[in-house]
Parts: C-alpha cells; sequence; structure tokens
C-alpha cells in the first residue's frame, strides 16, 4: 500500500519539480540576457497549450508510440530515484539500471523521429545519438567510480552512508567535478545544445513534432532535469536530508549548467565528441585513480 | 539406450531424413518434428539442469591408441544444446514454409539447406556431449565442416568466405591438436579429470604454451580478435535461416570448448597465477581484455556496414567478447552475466537475422541504403526488430540488459574501470548502430519500388514470435534462465550465482527485473493515457512535412540514410585503420611467398638432389636416435 502510494507520488512529484526547474533555467536566462523572464505557471501553461491544441499532427503509430515511450520511461524512471521519505524501487535497481532506464525515452524519442520521414529530423536524432555517446562515456566512469567508492550501486544505501558520514563531493571531488562537466551535455543545455536546435528547429528532432507530441517532449524535458539534479545531488551532495535542503540541493545542481550556458560558443557534434572524451573523460580517469590507488 | 543416445539416434534421423527425402515437399515440416521431438528429449532431461545430477552419459564409447573416447552430457553441454535445438527447431520452422518454396524457386538448394542444419545439429550435440580430449577435437572437427556446408550455400562470393573460415579453422584445429598432442607427451592419459591432475603440477612456461594453444583455437572459433576476420562475411553470405542458426549458436561452441578445456581443466585461479614478470599481467587478464577488445573494436565496425546482415554479423563478433569478458573475470555474478548472455544473444541474434531475412524475402535487398519506410507495409516485422535491438543493444526491459547488468555489477565489484568502460563503450557503440539498422529498414521514407509488399506469412512469424516472446519474457524473469545457468557454473568450478526469479538479490544493489519491467510497463501505461488526453490526432501522409522550404515525395530520395553520423564518423572515421584486414592480407602474401620458393625448391632445382638430402638427413637423425 505505502510502496503503491510512492509509486504514484514519485513521478507526480518529479513532474511539478521539473517544470519548476524549466522556470528556474527560463528565469536564468532570462536574467542573464536583461530580461524579466516567463511568469511562475508559465511551464504549465505551456504544457496545457501544446496537450490542448485543436492541429495534432501525427505521422503514424511509431510517431505516438515513440512520444507515449518518451514520457513512460521518465516516469518509470522517477520510482528508481529516492527522495526524502520515499524509496520507491530503488532497492530494485540501483544506479547502473537507472542509467540505462534514461536511455529508454532516448530510444522512443529517436522511433518516432525516424517514423516522420523527414531528413531534418533525421539527422537531428543521429546527433542526439552521437551526443549520447560523447557524454555517456565519461557520465558512466563518474557512476562506476561512485559506486565503487560507496560499494554499493543501491542509491538509499549510498544517500544513507552519506548523511552518517562525508558527502561524495568531499571523498571523491574529481569524480563530482567530472560529473558537472558532462551535465550540461546531458542536459542539452549550451554549449551542447546542438541536437535539441532550439534555435534552428527546421534541422532537429522537433521538426515534426507540434501540438501534444511536443508536448511529450516538453514534459520529458521537465523529468530529465529532475531525474539528472537528483541524481547528481544522490551520488555527490549527500541525497535529501528532508525536503527543503533536498530542493536547495537539486536546484542549485541543474542551475549551476545554466548560469554559465552562454560564456561558451555552440559545439558542433564532432567538437562536442573531443570536447566530451578530452576534460570530463580526463578528470574522470584522474578521479577514479585518486580515489583507487 | 540412454536419453542421449535417443537424443543422438533423432539427430541422426534428421540428417538421414533430409539426405533421402530433401526435395520433397513436405520435408521442412517433419524435419520441423523431428527437431521438436529432438527438443522434447532434451528437456525430459531438464532435470540435469536443475538439480545437478548426475551427466547422462551415451551407452557408446570405444578405445583408440588406450585411450577411452565416451561422450555423456553434463549440465553445461545441455545447457548449449537447448540453446542449439531451440534456434534450430525454429529456423527449420521458417524455412519450411513460404520461404523456403520462395528460395528453391529462387535456384536455392532446399535439400542442402536442410541437410546442412541437420548436420550441424548432429555434430554440435555430438561436441557438446566430448567426455574427454580425443573426442572433444572429434566433435570439434564436425562441427567445423558442417559449418562450412551451411554456408558455402550460397554462391560464388558464400563459397570463397565459407573457404577463408575453413582456412582459419583448420588453423585453429591445428592449434588445439598440438595442445592436445602436449597434453599427451606430459601424461598420457587425455581423460578429463587425468589432466585436471595433471596440469597443476606442469610448469609455468609448459602452463602459457598450452592456454595461448587452446584459447586461440577455440578463440577462431568464437571469432575474438585477431581472429574475427572470417566471421562476418562468412554469417552474412549464409542463407537467411541458416545464418540466424550460425549467428546465434555456432560460434558459442568456441566458448564451449574454452570452457570446458580452459576454465574448468586449468581453473581460473591458476590462470590467474600464471602471469609474466612482475606479475602486472595474467593470463586470466589477458582473456578479459581479448574480451573487451572484441567487443569494442567489431561493434565499431558494425557501426560503419551499409548492409543489414554484415552489420548484424559484426555485432555477434561483438557480443561475444561480454560472454568471454564476463566468464575470464569469473566472480558469481560475472560469470553468470557470460553464460546468460549465450542464452539472451542466441535469442535476439537468431530474431534478427530471421528479420532480416524476411526483408530480404519481400524486398529483394538488404543494403541499408536501399530501404527505408517499411513499417508501413510490415508493422508486425518493424515490432520483432524492434524487440531484437532492444535486446542486442542492452537496454531494459529484454534480455540482453540483465546479462550485461551482471557484467557491469561484477566490474564494479572486482574495481576494474578500463574493462568497465570497455563494456559500456561497446553498449553505446550498439545502440547507436542497431538505431541505424532499424531506421534505415523500417523508418524514414518508403521507397517506390517497396510501395506494394505486403507483411510476411504466419509461417515465417510464428518462430519470430516466439523468439521475441523469449526475449521479452527471460527479461522479465531472468531467474528461468538463471536456473540453468547455476547448474552450468556448478559444472564448470565456478562459483554459483544465487538468484531470485527476478534477477538478483545481494546485499549493496541487486536487480529484479519483476518490478522494473512492471513499472516500466505501467510508466508506458501512464504515458499512453497522458497522450490520449491531449487534442485528438489526425494521421497524414509520411511526405506530409516540414523541410524548410522543400517539398519531399516518393521520387525524391530520402538522403539522410548514407553516412548516418555523419558527425560521428568526422572523429573516429581516421582511427579506422583496418589493422586487421592488413595483417591477414601480409600473412596470406608471406605464405604465398614461402609456398612459391618451396615449390620453386621441389619443382625446378634438382629434385632429385632435394630428395637425396631429404633421405640423408632423415636416415642419420633415425641412425643417431637408435
Amino acid at each position: 500500500m505505502r510502496l503503491g502510494f510512492e509509486l504514484v507520488m514519485m513521478p507526480l512529484l518529479a513532474f511539478v519539480i521539473g517544470l519548476l526547474m524549466v522556470l528556474l533555467l527560463r528565469r536564468i536566462g532570462a536574467r542573464l540576457q536583461r530580461r524579466v523572464g516567463p511568469p511562475f505557471l508559465q511551464p504549465l501553461y505551456d504544457v496545457v497549450k501544446l496537450y490542448a491544441k485543436r492541429t495534432q499532427v501525427s505521422h503514424g503509430l511509431i510517431h505516438e508510440i515513440g512520444i507515449v515511450m518518451a514520457v513512460g520511461g521518465y516516469v518509470a524512471t522517477e520510482t528508481l530515484l529516492p527522495v526524502p521519505g520515499m524509496n520507491g524501487l530503488a532497492d530494485k535497481g540501483g544506479v547502473i539500471t537507472l542509467a540505462y532506464m534514461m536511455m529508454v525515452p532516448s530510444l522512443g524519442l529517436a522511433l518516432g523521429v525516424g517514423q516522420c520521414a523527414n531528413p531534418n529530423g533525421s539527422i537531428g536524432i543521429a546527433r542526439a545519438l552521437t551526443a549520447m555517446l560523447a557524454y555517456d562515456i565519461p557520465f558512466m566512469l563518474v557512476i562506476f567510480g561512485a559506486a565503487w567508492v560507496y560499494g554499493t550501486t543501491d542509491l538509499s544505501e549510498i544517500i544513507a552512508l552519506q548523511q552518517h558520514g562525508a558527502w561524495g563531493v568531499e571523498r571523491m571531488p574529481l569524480l563530482a567535478l567530472a560529473g558537472l562537466m558532462t551535465l550540461p551535455a546531458l542536459m542539452g543545455k549550451q554549449p551542447f545544445e546542438i541536437y535539441v536546435a532550439p534555435a534552428e528547429i527546421a534541422t532537429g528532432p522537433m521538426v515534426e513534432m507540434g501540438g501534444k507530441f511536443l508536448g511529450g517532449l516538453f514534459v520529458m524535458q521537465a523529468f530529465q532535469l529532475y531525474t539528472l539534479g537528483v541524481l547528481y545531488a544522490t551520488l555527490f551532495l549527500g541525497g535529501g536530508e528532508n525536503w527543503p535542503l533536498f530542493l536547495v540541493k537539486i536546484f542549485a545542481v541543474v542551475s549551476i549548467p545554466m548560469t554559465i550556458a552562454w560564456l561558451y560558443p555552440r559545439y558542433r557534434t564532432e567538437d562536442m565528441l573531443s570536447a566530451m572524451w578530452r576534460w570530463p573523460l580526463l578528470t574522470a580517469l584522474l578521479g577514479i585513480a585518486m580515489v583507487m590507488i | 539406450m540412454s536419453a542421449f543416445d535417443l537424443l543422438l539416434g533423432l539427430a541422426a534421423v534428421g540428417v538421414a531424413y533430409a539426405w533421402v527425402f530433401g526435395r520433397h515437399a513436405r520435408c521442412g515440416w517433419i524435419i520441423t518434428l523431428v527437431y521438436a521431438i529432438q527438443f522434447g528429449v532434451l528437456l525430459s532431461m531438464g532435470g540435469l539442469a536443475y538439480s545437478g545430477r548426475t551427466p547422462v552419459a551415451a551407452s557408446f564409447g570405444f578405445q583408440f591408441l588406450g585411450q577411452s573416447l565416451h561422450w555423456r552430457l553434463d549440465a553445461v553441454g545441455w545447457f548449449f544444446a537447448l540453446i542449439t535445438l531451440g534456434v534450430a527447431l525454429l529456423a527449420s520452422g521458417f524455412m519450411a514454409g513460404e520461404w523456403g518454396r520462395t528460395w528453391r524457386a529462387r535456384g536455392g538448394s532446399l535439400r542442402g539447406l536442410h541437410l546442412a542444419l541437420a548436420l550441424n545439429v548432429f555434430a554440435m550435440l555430438v561436441l557438446l556431449a566430448s567426455g574427454d580430449l580425443l573426442s572433444l577435437f572429434i566433435g570439434w572437427e564436425l562441427v567445423s565442416w558442417a559449418s562450412y556446408l551451411l554456408m558455402a550455400l550460397d554462391g560464388v562470393r558464400a563459397r570463397d568466405a565459407a573457404l577463408r573460415y575453413l582456412t582459419y579453422a583448420l588453423a585453429g584445429a591445428m592449434a588445439i591438436l598440438a595442445g592436445i598432442v602436449l597434453l599427451w607427451v606430459e601424461g598420457g592419459d587425455l581423460a578429463f579429470d587425468a589432466v585436471a591432475r595433471l596440469l597443476p603440477g606442469l610448469p609455468d612456461g609448459r602452463l602459457w604454451l598450452l592456454v595461448l594453444l587452446f584459447a586461440s583455437g577455440f578463440g577462431i572459433k568464437m571469432g575474438l580478435l585477431p581472429f574475427h576476420l572470417w566471421q562476418p562475411k562468412a554469417y552474412a553470405l549464409t542463407p537467411g535461416p541458416g545464418a540466424a542458426f550460425l549467428g546465434a549458436i555456432s560460434s558459442r561452441m568456441g566458448l564451449f570448448a574454452l570452457l570446458v578445456v580452459v576454465i574448468r581443466l586449468f581453473g581460473l585461479d591458476r590462470l590467474a597465477g600464471l602471469s609474466v614478470p612482475f606479475g602486472l599481467f595474467s593470463a586470466r587478464d589477458l582473456l578479459a581484455w581479448v574480451g573487451v577488445l572484441t567487443i569494442v573494436l567489431p561493434t565499431f565496425t558494425a557501426l560503419r556496414q551499409q548492409d543489414a546482415r554484415r552489420l548484424l554479423a559484426w555485432h555477434g563478433v561483438g557480443q561475444t567478447g561480454y560472454m568471454l569478458l564476463g566468464v575470464a573475470v569469473g566472480s558469481d555474478l560475472a560469470s553468470a552475466g557470460g553464460l546468460m548472455h549465450v542464452f539472451n544473444h542466441a535469442s535476439y541474434q537468431a530474431l534478427l537475422f530471421l528479420v532480416v531475412a524476411g526483408i530480404l524475402h519481400r524486398t529483394g535487398t538488404t543494403d541499408l541504403n536501399r530501404l527505408g519506410g517499411l513499417v508501413a507495409r510490415m508493422p508486425l516485422s518493424f515490432f520483432l526488430m524492434l524487440v531484437g535491438i532492444i535486446g542486442l543493444a542492452g537496454l531494459p526491459p529484454m534480455n540482453g540488459f540483465v546479462s550485461k547488468w551482471m557484467i557491469y555489477r561484477a566490474l564494479i565489484d572486482a574495481g576494474s574501470p578500463l574493462l568497465f568502460i570497455g563494456a559500456v563503450i561497446g553498449t553505446l557503440g550498439t545502440i547507436l548502430s542497431v538505431y541505424k539498422l532499424l531506421h534505415n529498414c523500417f523508418l524514414g521514407q518508403l521507397r517506390l519500388e517497396h510501395q506494394d509488399i505486403e507483411e510476411l506469412r504466419w509461417t515465417q512469424l510464428v518462430p519470430m514470435l516466439l523468439l521475441a516472446g523469449v526475449v521479452f519474457v527471460t527479461g522479465w524473469f531472468p531467474g528461468l534462465v538463471l536456473d540453468w545457468v547455476g547448474a552450468a557454473q556448478a559444472a564448470l568450478g565456478l562459483p554459483v550465482l544465487a538468484h531470485t526469479l527476478g534477477g538478483v538479490a545481494r546485499a549493496h544493489g541487486g536487480l529484479d527485473m519483476i518490478w522494473l519491467v512492471g513499472v516500466l510497463l505501467g510508466g508506458f501505461g501512464v504515458g499512453a493515457l497522458v497522450f490520449l488526453l491531449g487534442g485528438r490526432a489526425r494521421r497524414v501522409h509520411p511526405l506530409d512535412n516540414y523541410a524548410g522550404g522543400h517539398f519531399l515525395d516518393s521520387h525524391t530520395r530520402y538522403q539522410y540514410s548514407d553516412d548516418f553520423y555523419a558527425g560521428l564518423m568526422h572523429r573516429i572515421g581516421p582511427w579506422y585503420r583496418g589493422l586487421f584486414q592488413r595483417g591477414e592480407e601480409a600473412l596470406v602474401a608471406w605464405v604465398d611467398l614461402l609456398s612459391l620458393a618451396m615449390q620453386g625448391l621441389y619443382r625446378q632445382a634438382r629434385p632429385a638432389l632435394w630428395l637425396v638430402a631429404a633421405l640423408v638427413v632423415s636416415l642419420s637423425w633415425v641412425l643417431g636416435a637408435a
């Protein structure tokens, strides 16, 4: 009964917090550009508007299934991420499973875009998958290092260990740094946003997406921000002792990449590979060497 | 008569039937029935795998040079035999119906195909039940030749590829024979337990030699680096169901032999103690690293393939690396992952080869640049390939994820970051590559010439649906397979993994797929509900889309299938050097040169003189020895 409640609440909370994160990122972006930024409920309005649009264009069943997978995959993923007071299925999967579950929504998106038969969409997917190859190598090394240091892949155990001892960021600062360096790419934020291509919709995965299809992807993005923020806070910042502290931590984590996002010009796909395989990878390897030797 | 006698007898009946009645129209169904009976007999021995009873022995056997040759099926052999017969049954069912008729109408020899498949099954059963090194060698040779027959069926190019395979296989067999002779010289007894008693006492140098001989001999069949070049081409050119069978299980015979000889007889601890000076690198590390290289390099070669069958065949090479890596790491979790991957790989690889065979059957091509959009015409085949590629890529909820999870988890326990990241890179590369496969076959723009093709017939779909069911169900309830894997581990002397129906329950992070798949399906349900809450969508024609001012139609070719990962190839393209290919060419050139020189000697330069010289030398050697 209790577990059932958690399985419902965890994705719901993730959705609400994810929308707030979208709002936060937009506001930070606006302040950096000396704009006011959107009102508080704007992300919610966006979702409602997109889902309620009268013109909804589907390119076929797989297009629809892709969007369902993109949202549904994250709904399932959220139940693996412990939050204060709720562990959900954290002991059933662990951090490796979580990392692979996060690829299911991407696969869904790729399927949906593929069916649209738009060459520009396929270009976007090829870029997105290449980007995944770029950031997941240092990211998985970071996960390896953390799991090795804590001696467990169980996220609730990792949190307990940190709350009774030192935080991960103290025990493995280099790995925490490497994780932070890959975060903008994982989030698809500037300067690594070429695969989302928000500025030139015609050459990205979104090209055939409108209405609730785009709405699904918007929800997916909210979930994605939440998942990454919570995962990072769980691995390195001691997880959540209580809800206020937890929220501070996860909002801080997602806002760091955004505050430095516009310092760098956008990376091309091939340059993104070099960027990810150079400093984050080296830092992660050094970090692992530091904790293992 | 034991159950194994019956099994082997039925396999022989299958061969004889295919030989005599192979041209008959109903032949395919009757042979499929024979496989089904064999499968039933094997399952009736199933207690073997669950409870670790004594192996089922054959009632025949003979003496040769003072060695007694005998055959018996233990839990390891049973596990591999289960996969062999299962895949043979489904592949045979696939070709019994419309596929076979069309294949024969196009001039292929259906009798040859059935016969070669039956011979393969027979040979593999003989190998899997070998009870000593000599019977193992006999089985090994039978399997090598049987695979050759299956590979050489489809035209001149296939025969060339098969001949290349045979050259590799013969070299491997020589290495194995040399190892067996060495053991014979050392101990004089080739029974497994006698060899196991003999090995620990041997000096390190001799052991290294034996490990290298056996591992490279068996590794050639497995397609381990650097002996992998024969495999992709040979498998890609084998007719569809045959390729499914070969890709699923044939190369695994190398792994089986490696398990029973190198892992069981030498023992992992002895291999770990076998190190080069300064203890930097042991024989076990060597195996693990060969495993990782076999994962990474072939996977990225697969990424560059333009042909669906080649792409799959290259992945077949790559996935073997996971099995070797798991077994070489050797902990309960890792070796269970490696062994379970044999089963998982067989299920999705056979499925994928059959889907591609279906595409070839309907469209006449497997060139990834000449396909696309087929989901509109063959939706079930699309769904089947989707299940297969999720399994191959190792993502939840399919079974490939479970075995790979075990290997990752074990590598974290073992503290091997480099092996771990190698395994991860392989998985990521696989995701890229299989998406390209699916995209270029089924998604994107439907070509004009494929506007009217039909979905496959049920005779083809049913075997594939069964395989897809296996991929999904054993992903949801991996404990079903882990029971058998545990028995195999016990028979190999490896630590046995304690498991549950849902996966692995252990302190500090286990896996429970029952919950995970459940929650994933629930998540999809929620996603679907949310989706349906939105406004009603209008279906448009696939080509009704926005291309920045251009208009797409069926005459304008969809140009984004060739060089799919252009950005990636910009970066890593120069890293492909074709080193192995050039190495092989260099070796061939040297052998050519050497044989020319020999020819020159005995053909032109006074053969009589050389004959006399050879006679004198051998005479003096014999006299000197006396």
